[in-house]
């Protein structure tokens, strides 16, 4: 009886320091590999960039446009003036120079995110005259490259790619 | 009844067990990171094949990829604008402003990069575009015009060939040298307007695509002797027909890009409907290239630098995907290079080129466009298949492409 008690109490010591093992290894796999996925991430608090598909659906190639987007503290520790910039530009590298916006956040509490509105212009389209075969005959798409910077370094980008 | 040692020894290995089993897990803490793609740095397959190297990233139309005769670096044109840079790294170098626009360019030296194009972006036939000379030891950005009124440009025996207007009805060829002199100027004329040439495997003869006097198509196929000076008409196509593209001298015959210039796109709107055609070198009535397939649709051809392979951008039949195939004229057999369905393959007529070597080809593509939002996690300049970009592809030695 006690050889039986002492093998299933042995067992179940086997089994939670292996538990124990796993979860220690999980905890080490996945808090890291998150900051890799970002390839902005220079280290310390991440942040992240949260945007709405269908507002950027409804975005026209018109002046006074807006876009809210949302910026995650993702890290333990109290983010102060995050940089949001957005630079609005052409697919086509030849028609205009980027437009480039920018907005301050003041201080984005850990695990809570803060929502930043930008007002912008989208560059006309344009005109699909007639080109040389070098230039592209499909008209050119718009591009938002949204990027959050802390003080500290750390940064995260979305480009948005908007259909003609 | 357990001894006191047993006891010991039993716990012992039950312990024992437990680390290896944590051990065993220990991989994980070896998780490689995920790395933005770096377009020189490796080698990617962005569904064009395994092998494939990406040249360029980033928005922009590019065209025109043009290898430095040495292979380590490429010129194509962005938007117009001619830029080239190293194939293992992504310095890129600006030869000519933005608001040119650059119709072809061609290396005359590793640091020399002749350009045809126009200062002024009309894109209109009463501005002729003229020959620039760059070189990257000095400002690349001032262009030294050399020639005006030049139709085509093209590599010649260590020198640079250009097809130059000669009133509004009549063209001539000229040899240039690396430093802009002119070597040799024909004096024969050719009636019509050269729009392309590539020369015969020994390089003493170049075959020309012609646009006769009147006409608004490219439909005659002359020889012109570089020798003797002189040339003499192979081909002219019937009706409607036009020649794509530059047409390409392999073995004994003649191989060009044509059909109707009015065929309506096929259903899925896509190109109209060119095939592969060939000519002896002595002349003749045009015929269907053999061993390319009946409903092949051709987009655009290319030579290889030995003289024995021909470089196929095209679909084997009007609803397959667009995709590069190398054809052994002798063996008439065609070979898939790229099996792709995913990417878009530009299929402009100039927009593949052979590296000097023979083993790959550099190609333009880009993944379908959606018509939602994309949104990526990269840089735009970074991104590789939203926009079209250049792609080194390996296609073999000659018996590995041929089988």
């Amino acid at each position: 009886m006690r050889d039986v008690v002492f093998w299933l109490s042995g067992a179940a010591l086997a089994f939670l320091l292996t538990a124990g093992a796993f979860l220690f290894l999980a905890n080490l796999a996945t808090a890291p590999s998150e900051k890799r996925l970002n390839p902005d991430q220079a280290g310390g608090e991440s942040v992240d960039l949260i945007l709405d598909r269908e507002r950027l659906a409804s975005l026209k190639s018109l002046p006074d446009q807006s876009l809210a987007l949302v910026v995650e503290n993702q890290g333990g520790e109290q983010l102060s003036n995050v940089n949001v910039t957005l630079r609005v530009f052409s697919e086509n590298t030849v028609l205009s120079n980027p437009r480039y916006y920018r907005q301050t956040v003041e201080k984005i509490p850990a695990g809570e995110a803060a929502r930043v509105r930008f007002e912008f212009d989208l560059p006309a389209r344009e005109d699909p005259v007639a080109r040389p075969r070098t230039e592209n005959p499909e008209p050119s798409r718009e591009i938002l490259e949204i990027r959050v910077t802390t003080p500290e370094g750390n940064s995260t980008v979305r480009t948005v790619i908007l259909p003609p | 009844m357990l001894s006191r040692a047993g006891l010991v020894k039993r716990v012992a290995v039950l312990s024992v067990a437990a680390v290896f089993v944590a051990a065993g897990c220990a991989h994980a803490d070896k998780d490689v990171s995920i790395e933005p793609l770096v377009p020189a740095a490796g080698r990617v397959d962005p569904g064009l094949g395994p092998g494939t190297r990406a040249l360029s990233s980033g928005p922009g139309y590019k065209a025109s990829p043009r290898w430095s005769p040495g292979g380590d670096r490429i010129a194509f044109t962005i938007d117009g604008y001619v830029v080239d840079r190293p194939t293992d790294s992504e310095e890129l170098r600006r030869w000519t402003t933005r608001d040119f626009i650059a119709e072809d360019s061609e290396w005359i030296s590793e640091d020399t990069l002749m350009i045809l194009g126009a200062a002024s972006p009309s894109g209109k036939e009463e501005n002729p575009n003229s020959l620039y000379r760059a070189r990257a030891d000095e400002n690349p950005l001032e262009l030294e015009q050399v020639e005006k009124e030049v139709s085509a440009i093209g590599p010649g025996r260590g020198v640079l060939i250009s097809a130059l207007g000669r009133g509004a009805f009549e063209s001539g060829l000229a040899l240039m040298r690396g430093n802009g002199d002119l070597r040799r100027l024909y004096s024969e004329s050719i009636k019509g307007r050269v729009a392309s040439f590539s020369l015969s495997p020994d390089g003493d003869e170049a075959v020309l695509a012609v646009r006769p006097p009147g006409d608004l198509e490219v439909s005659r196929l002359h020889v012109f002797d570089l020798r003797k000076g002189e040339g003499r008409e192979i081909t002219r196509l019937d009706g409607n027909q036009e020649i794509i593209g530059t047409p390409q001298w392999t073995g004994q015959h003649l191989y060009f890009v044509a059909g109707e210039k009015n065929t309506p796109v096929d259903r899925d709107g896509s190109e109209p409907l060119y095939e592969i055609y060939r000519v002896p070198e002595e002349g003749g009535a045009p015929e269907a290239a053999p061993g390319v397939g009946e409903d092949f649709v051709a987009a655009s051809i290319r030579v290889s630098p030995d003289g024995e392979r021909l470089a196929l951008i095209g679909r084997l039949n009007p609803k397959s995907p667009t995709n590069l195939y190398v054809l052994d004229p002798l063996a008439k057999d065609l070979t898939a290079v790229t099996t792709n369905e995913d990417m878009e393959i530009k299929t402009g007529p100039d927009d593949l080129a052979w590296s000097p070597e023979g083993d790959s080809v550099a190609v333009i593509a880009r993944g379908t466009p959606s018509t939602e939002p994309e949104v990526r996690v990269t840089p735009a300049d970074r991104l590789l298949e939203d926009f079209y970009n250049l792609y080194e592809i390996p296609v073999g030695g000659p018996k590995e492409a041929t089988r």
